[in-house]
């Protein structure tokens, strides 16, 4: 029996998942992906691995200076 | 009711809940491609192309005895926890490549670790079914302050805490997700309904954070809702197991990375794929992907010892990163966005930057 009763909640389970996510809202691919591209020009210009730095002063994993002071 | 009628009963409820979910999966495809009318790569013409990237091998973290297998940045831009095959998780000042901490678990294979939000912690785990935290303290041994907070019946292969360091969030080669109380170990919500080992969860960026994906050798993604437990999305086309999954800086799409050797972006409210990310001569499978700060560029690890670099927008890859000696298996930018850690089956760790 407690086969066919975990059939049964299994199904149950997966079916109540497929109305949830048939239920939801959907938007036209074209305006998601705008607003993605828009996110990302929003944020280019903070992107130091995308823009490199504004010196490499200011890179903390710069390699570290070969000369010192004495 | 006898017992034969009983079954009967049961098993036509199942045959009409399976009906009910054929046209339920029918009516979502429909759905999707109706509001498929064009591809982010076309919109994304527009752009420039990302001519030139100057990210640079600047750091080599050697001390692990075996394959590394999970990093974390610490929130302080400067620490990262590893864990590796040799059962030790080692804390290290990734500017001066110093060993702040090492620490020997209990079993080898520490498949994850993780720092806390605030920094003061750390949280790992692997074939020990476990999830341990340990506080980070100026103590000389600090192993002797650790708390098992949680336990799987299958591996742990991924934690993180999402919105605070009072909570954890694990994976498990049980197929299932777990939330957990890191005070007293209760389990407060647990997440059922991948159908194959979870490799990989990651919370949304949202200062909500009520929802997080999780990516699973059944070769799906699911965006989780923490507070009812329930799928509210789910998002198939890998042909392989998924090793990694990453918000977008945005919160708005996800991207995945899997042993079929692609990855994927797929956009939370399109409710569908909108880009993969492949060459031909790319055919080994991806253990670990993410974004850099804008979500323009997507890193990705790979089987053949290569990151590779992808312009997500225009779907082409920028360039590649070669360095490991072996199979990259796990990798993160750091929290400021300046630079890239890679661990290695090569037993070393690279700072990118």
């Amino acid at each position: 029996m407690d086969i066919f009763a975990n059939n049964l909640q299994q199904q149950r389970a997966v079916t109540e998942q497929l109305r949830r996510e048939a239920a939801i809202q959907r938007m036209p691919v074209t305006q998601a992906v705008s607003d993605i591209i828009k996110y990302v020009t929003d944020h280019e210009q903070e992107d130091c691995l995308l823009v490199g730095f504004s010196s490499q002063k200011v890179n903390p994993f710069r390699e570290k200076s070969t000369c010192s002071i004495l | 009711m006898s017992d034969a009628n009983q079954v009967n009963n049961s098993s036509d409820k199942v045959a009409s809940l399976m009906k009910e979910a054929e046209s339920l999966k029918q009516k979502l495809e429909e759905e999707r491609q109706k509001l498929n009318d064009v591809t982010l790569s076309t919109i994304a013409e527009r752009l420039e192309m990302i001519s030139y990237i100057n990210i640079k091998p600047r750091r080599i973290l050697k001390g692990h005895q075996a394959k590394v297998l999970c990093s974390d940045w610490s929130p302080d831009k400067r620490h990262i926890v590893s864990s590796s095959q040799d059962g030790k998780l080692i804390i290290w000042d990734a500017f001066s490549t110093n060993k702040e901490h090492a620490l020997t678990m209990p079993a080898t294979w520490v498949m994850s670790c993780s720092y806390s939000t605030s920094g003061n912690a750390v949280a790992c785990g692997g074939l020990d079914n476990k999830v341990t935290v340990y506080p980070i303290t100026s103590e000389e041994d600090i192993s002797s302050r650790k708390k098992t907070v949680g336990t799987h019946t299958s591996y742990m292969s991924c934690c993180v805490f999402p919105n605070s360091d009072q909570q954890i969030l694990t994976g498990s080669g049980d197929s299932t997700c777990a939330l957990w109380d890191v005070e007293s170990g209760q389990l407060l919500q647990s997440f059922h309904g991948h159908s194959g080992d979870v490799m990989a969860i990651n919370p949304a960026p949202n200062e909500v954070g009520n929802t997080f994906v999780s990516g699973s050798c059944d070769k799906m993604a699911f965006i989780w809702d923490m507070r009812t437990s329930h799928v509210v999305q789910s998002f198939e086309g890998h042909q392989s197991d998924i090793n990694s999954v990453k918000f977008h800086p945005s919160g708005d799409a996800i991207a995945t990375g899997s042993d079929d050797s692609t990855c994927r972006l797929f956009d939370l409210r399109a409710d569908k794929e909108v880009a993969t990310y492949s060459k031909e001569s790319i055919i080994f499978g991806v253990n670990s992907v993410d974004f850099s700060v804008s979500g323009r560029l997507l890193f990705a690890g790979y089987n053949d010892y290569t990151v590779n670099v992808w312009d997500t927008l225009k779907s082409q890859r920028v360039c590649l990163l070669y360095g490991h000696e072996n199979k990259v298996s796990c990798l993160q930018v750091s929290p400021d966005g300046c630079a890239l850690s890679t661990g290695s089956w090569d037993f070393t760790l690279r700072i990118w930057a």
